[in-house]
C-alpha cells in the first residue's frame, strides 16, 4: 500500500543543512508503526512526506496505493496530490487541528463530505467509540485537550482512509489520557483495516501499544550539518 | 471541489466570525448608501426636471417663424416622421379666430395624437370644438354647450358675417393651453379661411366666389410637436436645414441634459474614488483574514482542499458581506429618500431622489463585482498557503 525507498530530503544549507533519509519503508494495509526519536530529529518531515504535503528531494521509489506519488511531486500535480490526501488519508494533529467554526460533529463529518460521502452513521458510531457522543455539537474550544484529540481521531478516520498519520497524538496529555486515546486511535484503526504511521516520542507507550517501532537516528556530517535516517524496526 | 460545501463552510467561518463580519459589512455600507443616495439625488433632480419638461408639450413645440408656404403632403410627411410625435397644418392666423359673443378666440386646428388633447374627445367635422379653460370660464362653457360664434369679413369694404353653432365637446385643462382659443378639425379653419378670403363655403352654405377645382392649399405654418425631447434639436437642424426657421424650447432641454451630464460626470467621479477605497479597503480585508486564518486554511488544505477552494472560500465570504451591505444600504438609502422626499418635494409625482429598481440591481451588481474581484486580488496569498503549515499548533 505505502512503499518508499530511498526517498531524500533536505533543508537549510552548511551547517544549517537538515537532511533525511528514507532507505526503506513499506507498509501494508492494517500495519501499525511508531516514528520514535527525540525532539528535532526528522519525525514531523517524515509525517509531511507521507502525508503528500511535502516534496522529497530524491526519490527511488515513492509508491502510495500503486500511484507514483514521486512523479506527482515532479509533474506539480498538486490537485492529484490533494485528491489523494482527502481520499485516502487521515491526518490526526499534535493539538486535534480542530476547525473553530464547526462543531464536533460537523469537524468529523467533514472528511466525509470533502469526498461527497453521505453520512451512514459512521459520524455518530465513530463518537460513541471514542467516547464523545455527548460532546457533538459543541465547538472545539468547549472540549478538553483529551477530547479534543479523539474528536481529530474521529476526522481522521471518517472517511476510511488507508492510511492514519498521527503526529505526536499524545504529547499534550496526561499519561492515563495519553493511553487511552493511543488505544482508541488504534483500535478504530485496526477496526477500519487502516495502515497507521504514529509520530512520537513516547516509546515506551509505542511499546506498549503493541506498534511496531522505527527509530530515526541522528548524525553530523562533516560540513557540520546533521543527516537523519529512518531505521529498521527494533 | 464543491462549491455548495465551501459556500457552507464560508458561511460558518463567516458566522463564526460575527463581529469581525459585522465590521466588514459596515465598512462597505459606508460606502455604498452614501452613493446611493448621491445617485439617487442626481437621478431624482434630473429625472423631475426631464419629467416636467416631458410632460410639458409646450416643451416639444417647434413653432415657424415668418410665413411659409406648406402643402398638405409636406406636412404630412413631417406627421410621418419618427421623431415627429404630431404634425398638422395651420390656416393664416389671421382668419383664424372666431367670434362668440364679445369674445375673439383663437382657432387651432387639431387631430388624432394632438398632445394638448390627450384623454380629452377630438373634434370632429365643422360643429364640434374644444374649448380653452380661459376660454370656457370666461363663456361660463361647460362640454355639451352649443355656443352661437360668428365669423366676419370685409368685402369691398362692407362688412360681412356668417353664424354657426359649435358643441362645446371638452374643455381644456388651464395648464395645457393658457389663452382664449379653441380647437376644431382643420376643415372648419379652413372653411373660415376660405370665407374671409371671399370665397363660399358650401359645406355651411356659406356665399362667395366659387371654388377652383384644381386649387392647390397652401398653409402658411404647422403645429408640430416632436415625440422626444432629444427630437426637438435633431427637428430643429432639419428645418435649419430646410432653410426654415423655427422657435423651439432645445436651450431649455440643453439645460437640463447638460445638468444631467454634469451631475453625471460628479457622480462618476466620486464613485470611482469610493469603489476604489472600497476596493482597497475589501483587499485589505482579505489579506488580513487569510492572515489571521492561516492555520484554519491550511488544515483545509491538509484535508485535501485546492487552493481554488481555499480562493473561492475567502471570495464567497466577501460576498456574503457584499450581499449584507447592499441590502442593509438599500434601507438606509430608502429611509433617506423618504426623508428627502418629504422634506424638498412640493409637486406631488415629483422626486428629490429617486431610485428605480435596475439601479438597485446595478448596485448590487456592482458591489458583488467589485468585492469578488478585491477579495481574489486579496485572496492570492491562499496559494502559498502550506498544508504543512495546518500540522502543526493548531
Amino acid at each position: 500500500m505505502l512503499n518508499l525507498s530511498a526517498v531524500h530530503k533536505s533543508r537549510g544549507v552548511g551547517s544549517q543543512r537538515y537532511s533525511l533519509v528514507i532507505p526503506a519503508l513499506a507498509l501494508r494495509a492494517g500495519e501499525q508503526l511508531a516514528i520514535v526519536g527525540p525532539s528535532g530529529c526528522g519525525k514531523s518531515t517524515l509525517l509531511d512526506l507521507l502525508a503528500l504535503v511535502l516534496a522529497p528531494d530524491q526519490v527511488g521509489r515513492f509508491e502510495f496505493d500503486q500511484v507514483d506519488v514521486g512523479a506527482l511531486w515532479r509533474a506539480d500535480q498538486q490537485s492529484t496530490l490533494a485528491a489523494l490526501r482527502s481520499t485516502h488519508l487521515g491526518y490526526v494533529l499534535q493539538t486535534g487541528g480542530l476547525l473553530g467554526f464547526l462543531d464536533v460533529r460537523s469537524n468529523i463529518a467533514l472528511s466525509r463530505q470533502l469526498l461527497g460521502l453521505k453520512d451512514d452513521g459512521s459520524v455518530a458510531r465513530l463518537a460513541e467509540q471514542l467516547e464523545i457522543s455527548d460532546q457533538l455539537g459543541k465547538k472545539p474550544t468547549a472540549l478538553s485537550v483529551g477530547q479534543r484529540q479523539r474528536v481529530s481521531c474521529a476526522r481522521a478516520l471518517a472517511h476510511a482512509p488507508q492510511l492514519v498519520l498521527a503526529d505526536e497524538p499524545t504529547a499534550s496529555l496526561d499519561p492515563l489520557n495519553a493511553e487511552r486515546v493511543m488505544q482508541a486511535l488504534l483500535a478504530q484503526a485496526r477496526e477500519h483495516r487502516a495502515a497507521c504511521v504514529i509520530a512520537t516520542h513516547d516509546e515506551p507507550l509505542a511499546r506498549a501499544s503493541g506498534l511496531q517501532v522505527r527509530r530515526i537516528s541522528c548524525r553530523r556530517d562533516t560540513d557540520g550539518g546533521v543527516t537523519a535516517t529512518l531505521g529498521e524496526a527494533c | 471541489m464543491r462549491i455548495g460545501l465551501v459556500a457552507s463552510l464560508a458561511w460558518q467561518d463567516y458566522r463564526n466570525d460575527a463581529w469581525l463580519s459585522a465590521c466588514s459589512v459596515l465598512a462597505l455600507v459606508a460606502v455604498i448608501a452614501p452613493l446611493l443616495v448621491l445617485f439617487g439625488l442626481k437621478f431624482g433632480l434630473v429625472s423631475s426636471l426631464t419629467e416636467r419638461l416631458e410632460t410639458d408639450p409646450a416643451t416639444r413645440e417647434i413653432i415657424p417663424l415668418g410665413g411659409g408656404r406648406f402643402n398638405a403632403a409636406f406636412i404630412e410627411q413631417l406627421a410621418q416622421r419618427g421623431d415627429v410625435a404630431f404634425a398638422v397644418p395651420r390656416t393664416r392666423q389671421i382668419a383664424a379666430t372666431a367670434q362668440v359673443g364679445t369674445l375673439t378666440l383663437e382657432m387651432l386646428p387639431t387631430a388624432a395624437g394632438d398632445p394638448l388633447l390627450v384623454g380629452l374627445p377630438m373634434p370632429r367635422g365643422l360643429d364640434q370644438i374644444v374649448l380653452s379653460h380661459t376660454a370656457a370660464e370666461k363663456l361660463a362653457a361647460r362640454p355639451g354647450d352649443w355656443l352661437e360664434t360668428s365669423f366676419a369679413r370685409q368685402v369691398a369694404g362692407r362688412v360681412e358675417a356668417q353664424r354657426t353653432r359649435l358643441q362645446v365637446l371638452a374643455v381644456l385643462p388651464l395648464e395645457a393651453f393658457a389663452r382664449d382659443g379653441v380647437f376644431a378639425d382643420l376643415r372648419l379653419l379652413e372653411a373660415a379661411e376660405d370665407y374671409r378670403d371671399g370665397r363660399a363655403v358650401p359645406a355651411l352654405s356659406w356665399d362667395g366666389d366659387a371654388v377652383g377645382a384644381t386649387e392647390q392649399r397652401v398653409y402658411p405654418a404647422f403645429r408640430l410637436y416632436a415625440r422626444h425631447l432629444a427630437d426637438v434639436e435633431r427637428l430643429r437642424v432639419f428645418f435649419a436645414g430646410q432653410n426654415l426657421l423655427v422657435s423651439t424650447q432645445a436651450n431649455a432641454i440643453a439645460q437640463v441634459q447638460s445638468l444631467s451630464r454634469n451631475l453625471s460626470i460628479v457622480f462618476w467621479i466620486i464613485a470611482g474614488l469610493a469603489l476604489a477605497g472600497a476596493f482597497a479597503a475589501i483587499l485589505a480585508g482579505v489579506l488580513a483574514a487569510v492572515a489571521r486564518k492561516r492555520r484554519e486554511l491550511s488544515v483545509l488544505r491538509l484535508l485535501g482542499f485546492s487552493t481554488a477552494g481555499l480562493l473561492l472560500f475567502v471570495v464567497v465570504q466577501a460576498l456574503y458581506s457584499a450581499g449584507f451591505a447592499a441590502v442593509l444600504s438599500a434601507g438606509l438609502y430608502g429611509l433617506a429618500e423618504a426623508g428627502l422626499n418629504k422634506l424638498f418635494v412640493q409637486v406631488p409625482g415629483e422626486y428629490a431622489s429617486h431610485l428605480l429598481a435596475p439601479h438597485y440591481g446595478l448596485a448590487l451588481a456592482a458591489v458583488l463585482g467589485v468585492s469578488a474581484v478585491a477579495a481574489a486580488c486579496g485572496g492570492w496569498r491562499v496559494a502559498r498557503i502550506q498544508a504543512s503549515e495546518g500540522i502543526r499548533d493548531v
